[in-house]
């Protein structure tokens, strides 16, 4: 009972330090990113209230009916606006983008997944043919050529062949056998 | 053939996950509502704010060294600082994180486990030889002999020598 009881508090001791070594080794109390942004302008937790919304899609420059978070499953997006899933390729080629080579102004927020979606990247721009309709003509023509392929093995069909005929008694010599004996004679054909 | 109703032309498309509508078929491009337009009209002012404060320190005659973009600087914080606060353990993050943590430890211990297991059985019937991926197989499996240019082995088909031990 005793050695319980004391077990107890040196277990909650011991949670304690663990919880204090780790939120140090984290990051220590007052350390700030390494830039002129301040606490309230970095992206915090899920905004439960109205106001912490408004507040988010300010912080964000987006506008208040614009703004949408993820939702709230605990992957760990916090207020992050969740953009539309469109990569860097639909973009206006002819706009005067601040960085043209990523089609992005300066200050507009970007995708979570921005680096996926650059333009050496996944692009999501419209096809001519909608994208069903190539899908379905891809698997069918991969499947029609598998099933062939597996038809050729397991039902091969080929001009009868024989045996190779080599010279020389079946390379006798080069195939190591000894010159001071001689060679087995081998007949492939008679003229 | 009007016996099923017309579908349009976004509808027909079927834009998913992997390619987006046209603009072409999108109604929304052609809806000049007033609330769409003030929409817009807020969108244009925010955009010519951030453009305006990029541009001044852009042509400033002492321009800083590095133009911080603060939109950069949150999205790198997002994914990086910000992720393990706002994380939180639900039955759906426990299973995918059992799915993609632990799922691939146990399946390659499987897999290696089964494949080691087929090779110990192979060297105890002395079907394997080390530094050759393949079992040997037997003399049966060629039909004609004169095929198989190692007669005077007594082999198949040409095999690496046995060197030295284990």
């Amino acid at each position: 009972m005793a050695a319980a009881g004391r077990g107890g508090v040196l277990w909650r001791q011991a949670a304690g330090w663990l919880w204090a070594a780790r939120a140090a080794a984290a990051a220590p109390p007052g350390a700030r990113a390494a830039s002129g942004l301040t606490k309230d302008q970095l992206p915090g937790p899920y905004p439960r209230t109205a106001e912490e919304r408004a507040a988010a899609a300010k912080k964000y420059n987006m506008r208040v009916e614009d703004y949408q978070p993820y939702p709230d499953d605990g992957f760990g997006y916090g207020d992050y606006p969740m953009l539309p899933n469109k990569s860097v390729h639909e973009r206006d080629p002819w706009y005067q983008w601040d960085q043209p080579d990523m089609r992005r102004n300066w200050g507009e927020p970007m995708h979570w997944d921005f680096d996926m979606y650059i333009r050496n990247r996944v692009d999501t721009s419209p096809t001519p043919v909608p994208w069903h309709t190539m899908r379905n003509h891809f698997l069918i023509f991969l499947g029609t050529m598998l099933v062939m392929f597996a038809l050729g093995e397991i039902y091969p069909s080929y001009r009868p062949v024989g045996p190779k005929q080599y010279p020389f008694n079946d390379l006798y010599l080069e195939k190591g056998g000894d010159p001071n004996k001689e060679p087995p004679v081998v007949t492939h054909y008679k003229i | 053939m009007a016996s099923k109703p017309t579908r349009t032309a976004a509808e027909e498309y079927r834009p998913n996950r992997y390619v987006s509508l046209p603009a072409e078929l999108d109604p929304a491009t052609y809806d000049t509502s007033p609330e769409k337009r003030r929409a817009e009209a807020e969108r244009l002012a925010i955009r010519a704010r951030l453009k305006r404060q990029y541009l001044l320190q852009l042509n400033n005659p002492k321009p800083p060294a590095v133009i911080e973009d603060p939109a950069l600087l949150r999205w790198d914080y997002a994914r990086t600082h910000n992720v393990y606060p706002t994380f939180r353990p639900t039955p759906k993050t426990s299973f995918l994180g059992a799915v993609f943590g632990i799922g691939p430890i146990l399946f390659w211990m499987a897999v290696f486990k089964t494949e080691r297991d087929y090779r110990e059985k192979l060297t105890q019937e002395d079907k394997w030889r080390l530094g050759f991926s393949a079992p040997l197989h037997s003399n049966k499996t060629h039909k004609d002999q004169t095929y198989c240019g190692s007669k005077a082995a007594g082999r198949c088909c040409w095999q690496p020598p046995i060197v030295g031990g284990i």
